[in-house]
């Protein structure tokens, strides 16, 4: 791990020197002191009017539009387990970098001393007159599970978990393609699903809604291979729920047993279990159909090897990697969701808008530029972002969730003038050196 | 789901009876830390169940889809001392498989217990763990309510 050592000693040695890597900058003039008056007090009292007639209009008249929160209790952040909000918050200004640069979207990190999920629930509920939408964060399952589907239904704004519906947001846009190069149907393939945490649960979720046969589905976790007569069902249901509800509808074939059984035959292994290498074998993969299909997402190491997948006689390869073929990358997802849903003010992110956004960020690629090492667009080609926005804004629209519905031509110029704009503005920073060069590391 | 049967139990199901009373205890577990499970379950559910079989006092009615056992409940007739009516039909134990649940299994099951119950007693009654909310839930929505309660306490 030479180059995350590497970038570790960056990061460690720029973080204090930068203080973090946010901060509030206006976006109005201030010609004078006088122009306070417009923007603060007595001038803002009409503003306040406004809104007071029709609380909705907080969405145009403030930046509620585009202002979202990060929220974390840090009880799970990247591969370091729950290492609490302050050591959490690093994490969570990295995000909001990444929504601000990519989606153009005011993110802003709130790191709750919690670990009750009534109360996180509360608290996060209780912040929705100042917020846009809600974008929560390294927070461990199944915790992570209940305080989504709460929020999501008892808010009316945008609420989305990344580690949830980002990863299956990519995973799925990842197999359409991924299926249609090795000529199969969702709806015909036996998808093995290896790891049964965040990722993966919402993954099968997702695929449930995408058209898979839940019946052809098959989870396999730390303790094996799920199905409705596993001795820790009764367990699971007062424990995690969601992985309850997965048992019943999964793995109709009642095949027992561990990773081995569970691939014979199969055509789709979706891999997000604990860092490789060495995890899977190669054995394994030659046990499953013709020409099959492998997604090994850990990390930062891949549950084995992508060559190795390969060897076996894997035809489509996807890990979570930036320096393999296909990255399977949340970043390309979360930026453009938010990008569309808050453009049309959406009051929720429905199933159907994460699909949309999968299937766009699939058609991306035109038909003569896929291959089986270029499955999933890059974070290079910024275009994607916009069309992804756009698809999304247009299914909001579709299913009446926007109080501002627009089509996919009107958000994709609107996408694409405030992300360039957020890109211009941090070069233009940079240019007039408010924002230094890197530091040095010796 | 093909039709599911219920029969009285007969000594073949007994291995099946012992592993779905293990889960049920299991899961009681789950529920209550004073229901700690025994290592030795295995052995006395057996035995538990070999006599209830044979015995004109108890009752074991196991739920069947496509001849695998999916389910169960032991019942005991007992005579009240001191209360009318006398005859009792004492549910004890009451499990069904998790595919089973939520489709109206149980709920035909346990009618097919008691009018099995009532040629011998007049009063239906259900044993459970009080923390058990599925049971509490179960037995309150079907009609029953509290009559007895039995607190615990340990050492």
């Amino acid at each position: 791990m030479a180059e995350g050592d590497r970038v570790g000693e960056v990061a460690v040695k720029a973080a204090p020197y930068y203080g973090g890597k946010l901060e509030v900058v206006p976006k109005i003039p201030v010609r004078s002191l006088d122009d306070f008056a417009v923007w603060y007090t007595p001038g803002v009292a009409a503003v306040c009017k406004v809104i007071t007639r029709s609380r909705e209009r907080s969405f145009d008249y403030t930046w509620r539009w585009n202002a979202i929160a990060v929220v974390t209790n840090g009880t799970r952040v990247l591969g370091l387990g729950n290492i609490g909000p302050e050591a959490a918050l690093p994490v969570m200004e990295g995000k909001a970098l990444i929504f601000k640069f990519l989606g153009g979207v005011d993110a802003f990190p709130l790191c709750l001393n919690t670990t009750d999920r009534n109360k996180f629930v509360e608290v996060v509920k209780t912040l929705e007159p100042g917020l846009g939408g809600v974008n929560l964060e390294d927070i461990s399952s199944p915790d992570c599970f209940y305080i989504l589907d709460r929020l999501r239904q008892e808010m009316s704004i945008p609420v989305w978990h990344d580690d949830q519906l980002g990863t299956a947001g990519a995973t799925l846009a990842g197999l359409y393609n991924a299926l249609k190069i090795t000529d199969r149907k969702l709806s015909k393939s036996v998808i093995v699903l290896f790891g049964a945490g965040a990722a993966n649960i919402a993954t099968a979720r997702l695929l449930e809604k995408a058209g898979a046969d839940m019946s052809r589905i098959v989870l396999v976790d730390s303790v094996g291979i799920l199905h409705a007569e596993r001795e820790d069902m009764d367990e699971l249901m007062l424990k995690n729920p969601w992985k309850y509800e997965l048992a019943l509808k999964t793995n109709k074939m009642k095949i027992t047993g561990q990773l081995p059984e569970a691939l014979e035959g199969a055509d789709v292994l979706v891999a997000a279990a604990t860092p490789g290498p060495g995890l899977i074998k190669k054995e394994w993969i030659r046990r499953m159909s013709d020409k099959p299909v492998v997604f090994l997402l850990a990390n930062p190491v891949p549950e084995m090897w992508p060559w190795e997948a390969k060897e076996a006689g894997a035809s489509v390869v996807a890990t979570g990697r930036s320096d393999y073929p296909n990255q399977v990358n949340n970043s390309l997802v979360f930026p453009s969701v938010f990008r569309g849903a808050l453009d049309v003010r959406a009051k929720t992110i429905t199933d159907g808008m994460v699909l949309k956004a999968a299937e766009a960020l699939a058609e991306f690629i035109p038909e003569d530029k896929l291959t089986p090492d270029h499955i999933i667009p890059t974070m290079e080609e910024w275009e994607v972002y916009v069309h992804v926005a756009a698809s999304v804004a247009e299914q909001a629209s579709a299913e009446n969730v926007a109080r501002r519905p627009l089509t996919y031509d009107e958000e994709f110029a609107r996408a694409r003038r405030i992300i360039e704009r957020s890109r211009k503005v941090l070069m233009s920073l940079m240019e007039k050196q408010f924002i230094k060069p890197l530091p040095q590391v010796d | 789901m093909s039709q599911v049967v219920f029969r009285k139990a007969e000594p073949r199901d007994i291995s099946r009876l012992v592993e779905l009373n293990t889960r049920l205890k299991r899961l009681n577990e789950e529920f209550d830390p004073l229901l700690r499970v025994r290592a030795d379950i295995a052995e006395t559910s057996r035995t538990y169940f070999e006599k209830a079989i044979h015995s004109p006092d108890s009752l074991v009615i196991v739920a069947e889809d496509s001849g695998k056992v999916v389910g169960f409940i032991k019942a005991d007739i007992r005579e009240r001392q001191f209360y009318e009516p006398r005859m009792e039909g004492n549910i004890v134990e009451f499990y069904l498989l998790p595919e089973y649940r939520r489709k109206g299994v149980g709920a035909q099951l346990l009618d097919h217990t008691i009018k099995l119950l009532k040629e011998k007693a007049e009063i239906i009654t259900a044993e459970f763990p009080a923390l058990n909310e599925i049971a509490v839930e179960f037995y309150t929505r079907l009609g029953f309510r509290g009559v007895v309660s039995v607190y615990a306490r340990e050492s």
